[in-house]
């Protein structure tokens, strides 16, 4: 039997870095593998099963997608930025293409702004839905789960239709959208699906956002008050969830949200149960927005700019400068800044994932002190994307 | 469009800051470009003025120039506006410093990391630079891996040997 002191210095002697240990604490490697983390590391120092310590360790995805989108041409770089962030890869893409419509000068069309926001809406549901998936998950309540896998699935087929891909779907590029909708057959599914999504929401109440397991779970744990939010960087439901009514698509408005009617939620306790019944009120809103974009109907128009310059895609180039654009997601306020230096690639791209500001140093300073099966809750009522970190 | 209230907040930000420049994008995007040693006076400056949370801290690496710019995008939820704040330090690692702000914005502590450990760039006043991060050791020894002049290629191929495989027919393989 060998000793623990041999185990600890063995691991020293290969270079592993281990906290200092004492008689009363002990460390737990939480993740990449288990299942709660979504592929992030935690390193815990544990006392008991309450945490003393912790720190986030993101490298392990250790992508590079910064500095591929460097070495390829501006269009082919959707294909690659869209995988940032998995639930909702629509959104890379329209921030990347927004900024490049910006370097370009392009107004784009009015069927095309259309399309973009039903395809964000759209995925705004689909992600929060899996976001629902999660929770249910790590709460046990599988049944609300598996429902809300399944009503995902059907906006899954949607896409499928629209983009020809059911996950990643390069459908939004600089200048407007890939190809047209598919016709009106595929906008009469999509308002039955909006209504059939939204009349089985209380379903979920009832199973899981009223259920008393929920609330005995997420009350009171992982509470981040308002100014503490403000201050590490805090973006999106999170940060309505501490009581800031912030959110880019009133703020900074883009694309068809300055016409549509919709409410911010906003409560005041900044602990896990509020941020998910902010996202459980947030899906209600997101389907009326839905409703009405159908209700208005899609413009008429091309569904791109009309531009020489598209033709020869590889030789495409940008005008020198450098563009920012945030859209809201599901995980908070995600952005693109582009520099170009005039060249048919971009000269640097920085993807602003919301999980960076809430991903290390809050969740560092959240879960001291929580029990050691508060650790999932925590980092699911966050909407913790590690990809976000290490893009 | 009118930009009465960008132009209104560069007006006040300038007042103040005599040392920089200044000027309005378009709606809701301003733009200041300040000296390196100036940073933590401009940036407390601009938290006083309900700038209150920093978005993100971009590196750029600018090697025709020699030096790297560094973007502090701030985002104020008062206002709705985004600001801009650039700065140019030299490209030699040695001479690439400029002082943290993290005890401004702790956010930034985070942002400083990730440009340090992509572009050398050092922070002083920020300890945990020196931790381990996104990189593997070997890779951080490796040295500068965003930079312009890293050759990412020669790199990988050295690392997973795949050098040695392709050497005979090795000009098919240049990109």
């Amino acid at each position: 039997m060998v000793s623990q002191e041999e185990l600890i210095r063995e691991a020293r002697e290969n270079g592993m870095e281990l906290l200092p240990l004492d008689k009363d604490t002990y460390e737990l490697f939480f993740g990449p593998q288990h299942m709660a983390t979504e592929n992030y590391s935690l390193i815990l120092k544990l006392d008991g099963h309450r945490v003393v310590k912790a720190i986030a360790n993101p490298g392990f995805l250790h992508r590079g997608f910064e500095k591929l989108a460097e070495l390829r041409p501006w269009y082919t770089n959707i294909a690659l930025l869209l995988r940032v962030c998995v639930p909702e890869p629509d959104v890379p893409e329209a921030i990347y293409s927004m900024a490049v419509d910006e370097l370009m000068g392009w107004e784009v069309p009015e069927r095309a702004q259309w399309i973009r926001t039903v395809v964000l809406e759209m995925a705004r549901v689909t992600s929060y839905l899996f976001w629902t998936m999660g929770l249910s998950f790590k709460l046990g309540v599988y049944t609300a789960g598996q429902w809300a896998a399944a009503y995902r699935e059907r906006f899954m087929a949607l896409f499928e239709q629209l983009t020809g891909a059911r996950v990643y779907h390069i459908y939004t590029i600089p200048g407007g959208v890939r190809r047209d909708i598919p016709g009106d057959k595929w906008l009469r599914q999509l308002k039955d699906t909006v209504e059939y999504v939204k009349n089985k929401l209380p379903d979920f109440d009832n199973i899981l956002f009223e259920n008393y397991i929920t609330y005995n779970r997420l009350e009171g744990i992982g509470v981040m008050d308002k100014k503490f939010a403000l201050a590490e960087g805090v973006t999106g439901p999170n940060l309505r969830a501490a009581g800031v009514k912030a959110d880019v698509r009133r703020l900074d408005p883009y694309l068809l949200y300055p016409e549509l009617d919709f409410e911010i939620p906003v409560l005041k306790e900044g602990d896990s149960l509020a941020r998910a019944l902010v996202r459980r009120f947030e899906i209600e809103q997101d389907l009326y927005i839905l409703e009405q974009l159908l209700e208005m109907g899609p413009p008429d128009g091309p569904y791109k700019v009309e531009d020489p310059r598209l033709k020869a895609l590889p030789r495409f180039k940008v005008p020198a400068g450098d563009a920012y654009a945030h859209v809201e997601a599901t995980t908070g306020d995600f952005g693109a800044y582009v520099v170009s230096d005039g060249g048919n690639k971009p000269y640097r791209v920085q993807i602003r994932g919301p999980s960076i500001s809430h991903g290390i140093r809050v969740i560092e300073q959240l879960l001291v002190g929580a029990r050691i099966a508060d650790v999932p809750v925590i980092l699911m009522t966050l909407g913790n994307c590690p990809p976000d970190i290490d893009r | 469009m009118t930009l009465e209230k960008e132009e209104n907040i560069l007006r006040q930000i300038l007042e103040k800051a005599p040392y920089a420049e200044g000027k309005v994008r378009r709606a809701r995007r301003i733009e200041f470009r300040i000296p390196a040693e100036r940073i933590r006076e401009f940036l407390t400056l601009l938290k006083e003025s309900n700038f209150e949370t920093m978005m993100q801290i971009t590196a750029v690496d600018w090697i025709k120039d020699g030096e790297i710019e560094l973007v502090y995008q701030m985002w104020s939820y008062t206002h709705a506006v985004h600001a801009f704040v650039k700065t140019r330090i030299p490209r030699e690692v040695e001479k690439a410093k400029v002082p943290s702000v993290k005890d401004i914005y702790p956010v930034a502590e985070t942002y400083e990391r990730d440009a340090h450990e992509f572009y050398k760039v050092y922070f002083e006043g920020n300890e945990k630079l020196e931790m381990p991060w996104i990189l593997e050791d070997e890779d951080r020894e490796a040295g500068v891996c965003h930079r312009k002049d890293f050759d990412m290629l020669n790199y990988v191929k050295r690392k997973y040997k795949i050098l040695d495989r392709f050497e005979e027919d090795k000009e098919d393989y240049v990109i």
